[in-house]
């Protein structure tokens, strides 16, 4: 099912929307685009986010149980997960939740991250102007979702077109008040076209070289020692991926408490070390080669999925100005370039 | 969690709703990270720093496991970690043989009769008993042998399901050795068992050396091979094995990797593509022998 929902009616359907779910939608915080709880401020629908919406399947802290002690002997309490929509996530981010799915998905099957999934919607926005460091288009997982969205919009400049990909995508535009969504035509179906296929050549102009092939090759014959002597150790390359779902289990509090998970990265030395001392990854040079081959080797062979989709985001943090795809350092003019060339 | 904080930060801003109705004190289910409680019944004492300690699950769990599977163990408040099983499901307790090492380890130590434990598995692998040919070499250096107890054990219950069978373990010094008690009873099963220390003293008359120069010592046909221990040792163990013309597959390694969750999507076990959680921890020696 397709339909049209004009500029003036986006605010007006969110607030339809929020009558019965939490809406997440990304929200202009100091500059910066981030998803949060919506509470009627103007959505911030454009670009790219470096904040992945994926936080709101795989928070980078969530209580797994509450423990609680009664006369030596504990009872457990999972916390409650709420109905939400996450609207105007980009495909990339919506690809990575296909991995992400196949990852915790498997079994034995991953019960927090499950119940958070089964009960969020997911609507997604086609990108139609790129950020500088995306190239989903390379990757196969943008500028539109091909799947696994319940509501597809793309931004054609009177409004948006939306496409459902479920029942609930078809009831997210028949279930609210009348008049917000219009019948879509030709035309806007021609627009998005248009717009997509320029995203795709804009890509395509600047990181057409990118293949999985080459990266492949260079991760069999990159200099780890020396890309190992140039990383800063921030993590931030692993916290900010969609994809990267390292996480680390602690409990909190004595006699009761929390045992909560939080993010955590192969890249840090203490990831895998053990408690004689031994740690099978124990230089930084051999973690971020574990990082690659986990992404480009390892997840393709267990899950048929690439671990990469192509959003860009470590490039654009990495403090350490490493080309994540060249695997060399980037020079501050290349890296300008990159930044200008839109 | 890894050496640096950056990812515990937002816990006081986390919002929390409990529902009020699931509470939950029953059988735990993989993958749902909650654990079962497993009372202790019983602690002894295996060398200075090493205790075995028999808990009880509660009735009506099913809870059936293989020789060389391990458990998540939980003391609540100071976290899980992972211990192998050391008794066998031939009889009835489930054993677990704690080696003091740190934060967990000495708070599981620190527990008494009647106090609980969270118990999450069983998990991994175990031994491939039905891929395993019947004669077997088992061989283990210091506290890796607690997972081949099981195995051991297991077939002086199940006999006749096997063939030639002997063990070779060693440990620091004669004070370290685990399970002295059982040797008798495995040498009465038609089990050969030799035991080395690294140092001698006076009280002790055995062999001094290392597990490797054990393997000389046996007349054992090329079958199958249970290994655990320190990395050095595996590969010394593997090729007087291999010279003695055992498969590279029909060795199989018990590995120890640091891990946090126990079914296969932390990524703190990888070891290459496999999770030693889930793929291993039992692999073949060729599957592993990079990585050794
Ligand atoms: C499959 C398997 C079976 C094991 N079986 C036994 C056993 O039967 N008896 C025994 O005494 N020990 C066993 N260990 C080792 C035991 O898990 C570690 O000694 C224990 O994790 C140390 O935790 P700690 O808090 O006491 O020490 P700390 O050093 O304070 O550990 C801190 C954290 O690091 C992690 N960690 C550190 N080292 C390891 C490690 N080697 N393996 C896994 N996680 C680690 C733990 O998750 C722990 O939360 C086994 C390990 C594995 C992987
Ligand atoms: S590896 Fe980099 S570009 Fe690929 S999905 Fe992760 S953050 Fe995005
Ligand atoms: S973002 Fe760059 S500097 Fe930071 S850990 Fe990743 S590669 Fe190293
Ligand atoms: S312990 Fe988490 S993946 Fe193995």
């Amino acid at each position: 099912m397709k339909a049209f929902l004009p500029n003036e009616s986006l605010i007006p359907w969110l607030k339809d929307l929020s009558s019965s779910l939490e809406v997440i939608a990304p929200v202009d915080v100091e500059g910066e685009a981030v998803y949060q709880t919506w509470k009627g401020q103007p959505p911030a629908l454009v670009g790219n986010t470096l904040s992945s919406p994926i936080e709101v399947l795989m928070p980078r802290t969530e209580v797994l149980f509450r423990y609680v002690q009664d006369s030596g002997r504990y009872t457990f309490d999972e916390p409650k997960v709420p109905t939400r929509i996450v609207v105007g996530m980009k495909p990339c981010d919506l690809k990575a939740v296909a991995i992400l799915d196949r990852i915790f998905g498997s079994e034995p099957t991953d019960h927090p991250y499950l119940a958070k999934r089964r009960s969020t919607l997911l609507v997604s926005l086609n990108c139609t102007d790129p950020g500088p460091w995306c190239f989903c288009a390379i990757m196969d997982s943008g500028p539109d979702a091909q799947e696994g969205f319940d509501l597809a919009l793309t931004d054609i400049g009177s409004g948006y077109l939306a496409e459902a990909g479920s029942a609930a995508g078809v009831l997210l535009i028949k279930g609210c008040s009348s008049g917000l969504f219009l019948e879509a035509d030709g035309s806007h179906e021609a627009s998005r076209d248009i717009l997509l296929e320029n995203a795709r050549s804009v890509m395509a102009e600047k990181y057409g070289d990118r293949s999985v092939g080459h990266l492949r090759r260079a991760i069999r014959s990159a200099d780890w020692e020396y890309l190992g002597r140039q990383c800063l150790r921030c993590g931030g390359c692993s916290f900010i991926c969609p994809v990267c779902h390292c996480f680390s289990i602690a409990d909190l509090g004595v006699p009761d408490g929390e045992r909560v998970r939080c993010r955590d990265t192969c890249l840090l030395s203490g990831f895998s070390r053990m408690t004689n001392g031994a740690n099978p990854l124990g230089s930084i040079g051999e973690r971020m080669r574990n990082w690659y081959l986990d992404k480009f080797e390892h997840l393709p062979e267990r899950t048929g999925l690439i671990g990469c989709v192509g959003c860009g985001r470590c490039d654009e943090i990495c403090l350490a100005q490493i080309d994540r795809w060249r695997l060399e350092v980037l020079d501050e003019r290349s890296r300008q370039q990159r930044q200008q060339h839109k | 969690m890894s050496d640096h904080d950056s990812n515990g930060s937002n816990i006081s801003k986390r919002n929390n709703s409990y529902s009020g109705c699931s509470k939950y004190s029953g059988q735990s289910s993989q993958g749902s990270y909650l654990p079962l409680q497993a009372e202790i019944v019983d602690i002894d004492v295996e060398s200075p720093n090493t205790y075995l300690i028999s808990l009880a699950l509660p009735s009506g769990v099913d809870f059936s496991y293989k020789p060389g599977q391990f458990v998540m163990v939980s003391v609540f408040g100071l976290g899980e970690c992972p211990i192998s099983i050391t008794s066998t499901p031939t009889r009835g307790s489930l054993q677990l043989c704690i080696r003091l090492a740190g934060r967990i380890t000495n708070g599981i130590t620190d527990s008494r009769i009647g106090d609980v434990l969270g118990i999450r598995g069983p998990c991994g692998n175990g031994f491939p008993l039905d891929r395993m040919k019947k004669d077997i070499l088992i061989a283990g250096g210091g506290s890796g042998f607690a997972t081949l107890r099981s195995l051991i054990n297991y077939i002086v219950d199940r006999r006749d399901s096997f063939g030639k069978v002997a063990v070779a373990y060693g440990a620091r010094t004669r004070q370290d050795l685990y399970f002295m008690q059982e040797y008798k009873g495995w040498q009465q099963a038609g089990i050969d068992v030799s035991v080395t220390v690294d140092i001698g003293d006076e009280g002790w008359k055995g062999n001094v050396g290392m597990v490797p120069a054990l393997i000389d010592k046996f007349n054992l046909p090329a079958g199958s091979a249970a290994i655990c221990g320190p990395s050095v040792m595996i590969n010394a163990v593997a090729s007087k094995l291999m010279a003695r013309d055992f498969d590279h597959s029909d060795i199989y390694v018990s590995m120890e990797r640091h891990m946090k969750c126990g079914v296969g999507k932390c990524e703190h076990c990888c070891i290459g593509p496999y999770h030693a959680c889930q793929d291993g921890p039992v692999f073949t020696y060729d599957m592993v022998k990079e990585v050794l």
